[in-house]
């Protein structure tokens, strides 16, 4: 844990200091596309809710559910040719496996069971899809969600299964899939 | 504000550490776990103490509750019935308010119609998030969240804050800190879906979250925390000077899910469905948890003393 927390310092303090720089750290470059792929993700974003405006407290969850899925589909179709690793970007998946993998080995047995307890199985996840709506929505360890990079208040990272998602929050549609990135359950 | 709890009533006192006192009443199953299987039949509130402060906070805790089934409305029923001689407020949500699907009539079935009674009473609810709820919820007027994911309210001299533990992320954290260290209430109550400690054989306690949420709680002088989760009834053994509640039993049951003699537990319940209720006092916090027939299955009064919180002093408890 203490070895991630310091490659993540260091990842961060390259990118405030000397981003342009080569060979400092194999992933600050990775990192700044990555934010930059972000950026453009809620940029479209952005577009989008210009026509479908944020919904206000409302008694009525007829209101909610109906932006939510129109937000969604207007999503969809605006990245219709998206692929896994779109946002993630196959430079980083090297970085996100190494993180969930030391976050694995710091935590203790009944926490490795007690996290796999609430994950749920089998579940096919695409790109473009809604988050299944009658599956719950499996806490992030707060522990690990410290060690990934910062997103905007719209999206988050979320595990299901063996995957990781990034899912936009109001539209319950998923963005990204980082496949096979959680330990079987056998291990 | 350091804390003493004594439970007050007239069987055997037991002390903890020289800063608690604990006395317990006959019909509550003290440090150790009910143990009965079977549910009574709903019956009114009977066993509901009312209030022993005159403009005290008063409140009602529920959490993992929508579920649309019988229990839920049983709880419903039974909260309608407790207000009578306990006349609270408000209610606090610990999240888990919608299961499954949230189409429109999930709302109604799940949330609307189960508290019809209190909400045509104009008796306001505040939910945290859980893990089964949609962010969108907030969204939802009568969960009161003012469109976001976690917020604070303030009612008397107490302030709540209520927090998504679903997704606690630095942006959450640094919030979280902000409002506390602006707080000079004299109650500071913090509330979530995921529970600190618990004694959970399913889930159990949420360690990362003493990571990160639990040194705020502590620097900044929080006093109780509420949370869900886990589908019983647990009040946890005073942590790091905070004292823990898990009420996540208000219309899901884990029967027999409290591990047995666990270093955690101060008193549980997981034999039947559960709420509470909560009365903040000039200097003390007094709670009942009833189950769904009426019946007491625990009480107690914090006390709220006048020297500062040395969080130091109470060793916790491990997993």
């Amino acid at each position: 844990m203490t070895r991630m927390l310091f490659i993540v310092g260091v990842t961060l303090m390259s990118l405030a200091a000397a981003p342009q720089q080569q060979g400092v750290n194999p992933f600050a470059q990775a990192m700044v596309d990555f934010k930059q792929r972000v950026g453009g993700y809620m940029k479209l974003r952005d577009e989008i809710t210009k026509k479908i405006p944020e919904v206000k407290e409302t008694g009525d969850p007829a209101k909610i559910h109906t932006r939510e899925k129109a937000l969604g589909d207007a999503i969809a179709k605006a990245r219709v040719n998206a692929k896994p690793g779109d946002v993630f970007g196959a430079d980083m998946v090297g970085y996100f496996k190494q993180i969930l993998a030391e976050d694995w080995k710091s935590r203790r047995p009944a926490d490795r069971k007690a996290l796999f307890n609430e994950l749920p199985r089998g579940v096919q996840i695409g790109i473009n899809q809604p988050y299944p709506p009658t599956l719950p929505l499996v806490s992030v360890p707060p522990n690990l969600l410290a060690m990934l990079p910062m997103l905007p208040e719209t999206l988050e990272y979320r595990l299901i299964d063996r995957y990781m998602l990034l899912r936009d929050r109001d539209a319950n549609l998923v963005i990204d899939v980082l496949s096979n990135v959680l330990p079987q359950r056998d291990r | 504000m350091f804390m003493r709890v004594s439970y007050f009533a007239s069987a055997a006192v037991l002390s903890l550490g020289g800063l608690m006192s604990v006395a317990v009443t006959p019909a509550m199953p003290s440090a150790a776990i009910a143990l009965q299987r079977s549910a009574a039949p709903p019956a009114p509130a009977t066993g509901v103490a009312p209030p022993a402060e005159k403009d005290s906070v008063r409140f009602a805790v529920i959490g993992d509750t929508g579920t649309g089934t019988s229990s839920q409305y049983e709880i419903g029923a039974q909260l309608t019935q407790a207000r009578q001689t306990f006349p609270f407020e408000f209610v606090i949500m610990l999240g888990d308010n919608i299961y499954g699907s949230e189409r429109p009539q999930d709302f109604v079935n799940k949330f609307e119609k189960p508290y019809e009674a209190l909400l045509g009473a104009k008796v306001p609810f505040y939910a945290a998030l859980g893990n089964h709820d949609d962010p969108t919820q907030r969204y939802y007027k009568p969960f009161n969240m003012n469109g976001e994911r976690y917020y604070t309210f303030s009612k008397g001299n107490a302030r709540f804050f209520v927090l998504d533990s679903n997704y606690m992320d630095q942006t959450q954290l640094k919030w979280l800190e902000e409002q506390l260290s602006r707080s000079n209430d004299h109650w500071k109550i913090a509330y979530f879906h995921h529970p600190i400690y618990s004694s959970g054989e399913k889930h159990g306690s949420e360690v990362d979250l003493r990571t990160q949420v639990e040194p705020l709680l502590m620097k900044y002088g929080v006093d109780v925390v509420f949370a869900g989760h886990e589908h019983f009834y647990e009040r946890i053994k005073p942590q790091n000077g905070i004292y823990y509640f898990i009420e996540g039993g208000s219309a899901k049951l884990r029967k027999g899910d409290i591990r047995k003699g666990g270093p955690l537990t101060a008193n549980g319940f997981d034999t039947d469905f559960t709420f509470m209720l909560a009365e903040l006092g000039k200097d003390a916090m007094r709670f009942q948890v009833l189950s769904r027939n009426g019946k007491p299955v625990d009480a107690g009064t914090l006390q709220l003393a006048a020297e500062p919180k040395r969080p130091a002093e109470d060793k916790p408890a491990s997993r």
